[in-house]
């Protein structure tokens, strides 16, 4: 693949996966927020499919395939499942409202971008350039998990902190170890599973997934 | 392998093999025959090498990354044999100790932690590298924290002396970790010889010094660190007491000879005065605790306290010796601080083993419910009596001779070593004469009171002799402590060779004599034998006048006069807490005891008097002023940042969020 094609291509696929991360903080309908997460899966598999091309490594490309399946494909559709299971719809009131919300991401992109300097001159590469995208994906995941009240999105904030990380691992490194990305996909999808036990136990016993409603527990 | 390895490998096989067979046969005499063979042969090889016969090993696969490092020295030696000693008596008496009905010591896991505690002690010695000193310090505190929690199932103090004796271990290991790291990282390796070939500069060396000193000193129960101890040893079994007071807190004051004079090679003299001056604070503190106390296991861990403080007081005047050039009285010194661990080692584990013994026949400690023993457990009486004698340093008991060594190597100093000297010094003398003076009193109490006279309780009334497995243990123990105060000589050979290992410089033969001993370069003799020999037959002879006169009298019985108040009952005889009341007096702006008359008057008239109820106490004034304070501003925090966890998930997930944010600010803001 030719360099003048490859640039752009990758940056694409990064700002999609960008795009989608911010995105998640503006629509408050929970399945509309699992669409935009497989969407960003799609747009994390494209890149890393991506940069297989690019090094013309075939275990790479598998791995970029592997990647999107889960995290394009079973993550969202065991969510799709959780949610119409539970008929919750819509994240009711987050702590932080979609504007501020918005902006908060726009000065964690920022942070993001300051952070990641020094990690850039190691390597000015096309992929390293991008790592500052990675990274405003983990630290908005994290600003979800902190501000959405559904259980849901909080599956949908870890899940994207782990996005990001799997992100910056392929964007740094010219591809992690097989051995590796499958541990680590798996670690995913046990938690995620755990997760939705975790969800429908809640469910079960409180009526509702809004983790507010948690507080009483503490001693 | 020279013997010496022989040995000292087959004490720790023999502990390993009595803690499984206490795991899979929870019977008393199979932990307990295992750990007299540790013992013994721990105590043989602990002799072997103090003899001259010296071991080392280098074993780079036993534990990843450090490797396990081991060297017996005459010092090391002197410590094995005297924790093999103590093993073995504790181990005899543990046998029949353990079957005590309703306590429950003979459960599965007493039975092995007592070996592997053993196990742990003898191998604390003889670590060779900061590793190993360190794995083998920790096995000996958490061995000896499930002991003394052995009982907690019975009385809720146990699980509090539990908990005090944790943290303060804990802390203490702490503090010696921190210490040996930094001794270690200035070194060229962690290895004992590399710590002393190493050339450290003199902050550094004062660091380790202080922060060691502060670790080691809470083992050995000095003050301010000391609160554990009259907790602690009082709730543990007794013979686990014994095995602590006897054997454990010894491993301070080797930590302090090893690591003070053998690996730094000793240091300025304001190290040794700071040792001085914390080890005559113990000495007064201690037996004035102990003096006033009536608890018999609180007052024997008091009396702990006041002797390692004496070890100190020797050890302090050994190190500021050897800062100023008196190589001889630096070697008296140190000689006679390691026979007083020796003879300590004797009597505590005897006076820990009686009370244990009257513990299990009356249930109870408090002396005030005690008396009257002596014609229902006489071998017991007899006993603790020969323990209590050599614990108040008189003729002919053995502390007497280790602290006569002492005042003369304190007396000895010459008035041109410098101001320090001369006044430390007769200062030092005058603590010991005072905590000897006092250790008369504590342990006349605690015989007197406890063993004498008529029983003031119900359990003492029903009190009987304890089985033959129990007095053999502390008859043991006892022969131990006659021969040492008898024959001194048999002991000091041994004590010397281990000093030299600190001051190699140290003329040998500072002390000679088989019967009289005679110290080299100073003028001073004693002769321990022809003291307890010449005291025997003045008694004999005094004995026999008193009743060749009284059998010349016609006996004459009669009631006793009572000043017409009736018949004398138990309750009008001294109790432990009237015995000790002018001494208390005396003592009063130190001890700060706490008395409270409640006087309840009749209804019909304010004259005429109800009830009269009178609670006195003597708080540790060191814990009450220092740690409830300290304690109190802990738990305040504590309080204070409840509010920072209010439940909610969010504000946890937040607390994560702000920091890496804030941590990510600062990284992108410096770089």
């Amino acid at each position: 693949m030719s360099e003048g094609l490859y640039v752009p291509l990758l940056d694409l696929g990064c700002g999609a996966f960008l795009l989608a991360g911010v995105l998640v903080l503006w629509r408050r309908d929970l399945m509309a927020i699992v669409g935009l997460f497989a969407l960003q899966g799609m747009a994390l598999a494209a890149v890393v499919v991506l940069l297989g091309v690019h090094q013309a490594d075939a275990e790479l490309i598998a791995v970029g395939v592997g990647v999107g399946v889960l995290r394009a494909g079973l993550l969202p559709y065991l969510m799709r499942r959780a949610l119409a299971a539970s008929g919750e719809g819509r994240e009711t009131q987050p702590l932080v409202n979609v504007a501020t919300s918005l902006l908060v991401a726009a000065a964690l992109a920022m942070l993001a971008y300051a952070v990641a300097q020094p990690l850039i001159r190691l390597s000015p590469t096309p992929a390293t350039q991008a790592v500052p995208v990675a990274l405003t994906v983990l630290l908005v995941g994290f600003f979800v998990l902190v501000t959405r009240r559904r259980a849901l999105s909080q599956v949908v904030g870890f899940l994207l902190i782990d996005n990001a990380i799997t992100a910056t691992a392929f964007l740094t490194t010219s591809g992690v170890p097989l051995v590796v990305e499958l541990g680590v996909s798996l670690d995913v999808l046990l938690a995620a599973l755990v997760l939705q036990v975790l969800t429908t136990r809640m469910r079960a016993a409180f009526g509702g997934t809004d983790l507010d409603e948690l507080r009483e527990l503490h001693d | 392998m020279s013997l010496v390895g022989w040995l000292f490998a087959a004490a720790l096989a023999l502990c390993a093999l009595a803690a499984i067979g206490g795991l899979v046969w929870p019977r008393s005499w199979v932990a307990g025959a295992g750990t007299v063979a540790a013992g013994l042969a721990a105590a043989t090889a602990g002799v072997a090498s103090v003899v001259g016969s010296r071991w080392s090993a280098w074993l780079p696969d036993v534990l990843p990354l450090a490797g396990v490092r081991l060297s017996i020295d005459p010092l090391a030696g002197l410590f094995m044999a005297v924790t093999g000693g103590v093993s073995v008596c504790v181990a005899v008496y543990g046998i029949g100790y353990a079957r005590t009905p309703g306590h429950r010591l003979d459960s599965r896991g007493v039975q092995a932690a007592v070996p592997l505690f053993v196990g742990a002690m003898v191998l604390v010695p003889a670590a060779a590298s900061v590793s190993t000193l360190l794995l083998a310090w920790e096995l000996m505190a958490l061995t000896s924290l499930l002991l003394v929690l052995a009982e907690h199932r019975r009385r809720a103090e146990v699980g509090r002396a539990g908990l005090w004796y944790a943290v303060m271990t804990h802390l203490g290991f702490a503090a010696i970790l921190a210490g040996l790291a930094l001794f270690a990282a200035g070194a060229a390796g962690e290895s004992f010889d590399q710590l002393r070939a190493a050339e450290l500069p003199p902050g550094l060396r004062n660091a380790v010094f202080v922060v060691t000193l502060a670790g080691f000193t809470s083992k050995a129960g000095i003050v301010p660190l000391h609160v554990w101890l009259p907790r602690a040893h009082p709730e543990a079994p007794s013979h686990v007491s014994a095995l602590m007071s006897a054997a454990m807190v010894n491993m301070g004051c080797y930590g302090i000879v090893r690591v003070g004079l053998d690996l730094l090679g000793g240091g300025p003299a304001w190290w040794w005065l700071v040792v001085l001056a914390a080890g005559a604070l113990s000495a007064l503190y201690g037996i004035l605790q102990a003096v006033v106390t009536s608890d018999l296991k609180r007052l024997l861990a008091y009396s702990t306290t006041e002797n390692m403080g004496l070890v100190l007081v020797g050890v302090g005047a050994a190190g500021f010796f050897a800062a100023s050039r008196a190589p001889a009285l630096a070697g008296l010194a140190l000689t006679a601080a390691l026979l007083h661990v020796v003879n300590h080692a004797g009597f505590k584990t005897l006076l820990f083993l009686a009370a244990g013994s009257v513990l299990r026949a009356t249930g109870a400690r408090d002396l005030d419910a005690l008396g009257g023993l002596r014609a229902r457990m006489p071998h017991t009486t007899v006993l603790f009596a020969i323990g209590a004698l050599c614990a108040s340093a008189l003729p002919p008991g053995n502390a007497f001779v280790s602290e006569w060594l002492l005042l003369q190597s304190l007396i000895r100093v010459s008035p041109l070593s410098g101001v320090a000297g001369a006044v430390t010094m007769p200062l030092a003398v005058a603590v010991i004469a005072l905590s000897a003076g006092l250790a008369v009193a504590t342990f006349v109490k605690a015989f007197g009171v406890g063993f004498l006279a008529r029983p003031r309780g119900v359990g003492a009334e029903r009190a009987t002799e304890s089985p033959p497995s129990m007095l053999a243990g502390m008859g043991l123990a006892a022969v131990a402590c006659l021969a040492l105060a008898v024959v001194p000589a048999l002991a000091l050979p041994a004590v010397g060779s281990a000093a030299a290992v600190a001051f190699p410089q140290t003329p040998p033969g500072l002390v000679s004599g088989a019967v009289t001993l005679a110290l080299a370069g100073v003028r001073g003799v004693l002769s321990p034998l022809l003291i307890a020999g010449s005291l025997v037959v003045a008694l004999v002879a005094v004995l026999g006048t008193v009743r060749l006169l009284a059998a010349r009298r016609a006996r004459r019985v009669a009631r006793l006069w009572d000043c017409g108040a009736g018949p004398m009952s138990a309750r009008m005889e001294y109790t432990a807490t009237s015995f000790a009341e002018p001494l208390q007096r005396v003592f009063d702006d130190v001890l700060a005891p706490e008395t409270d008359v409640d006087v309840t008057p009749a209804r019909e008239s304010a004259y005429l008097v109800e009830r009269v109820a009178f609670h006195a106490r003597v708080p540790d004034r060191v814990e009450r002023r220092l740690y409830a304070p300290l304690l109190a501003a802990v738990d305040g925090v504590g309080r204070s940042v409840r509010g920072l966890a209010n439940g909610s998930v969010h504000r946890y997930l937040a607390y994560g969020f702000y920091a890496l944010i804030g941590m990510l600010v600062v990284l992108a803001v410096l770089r």
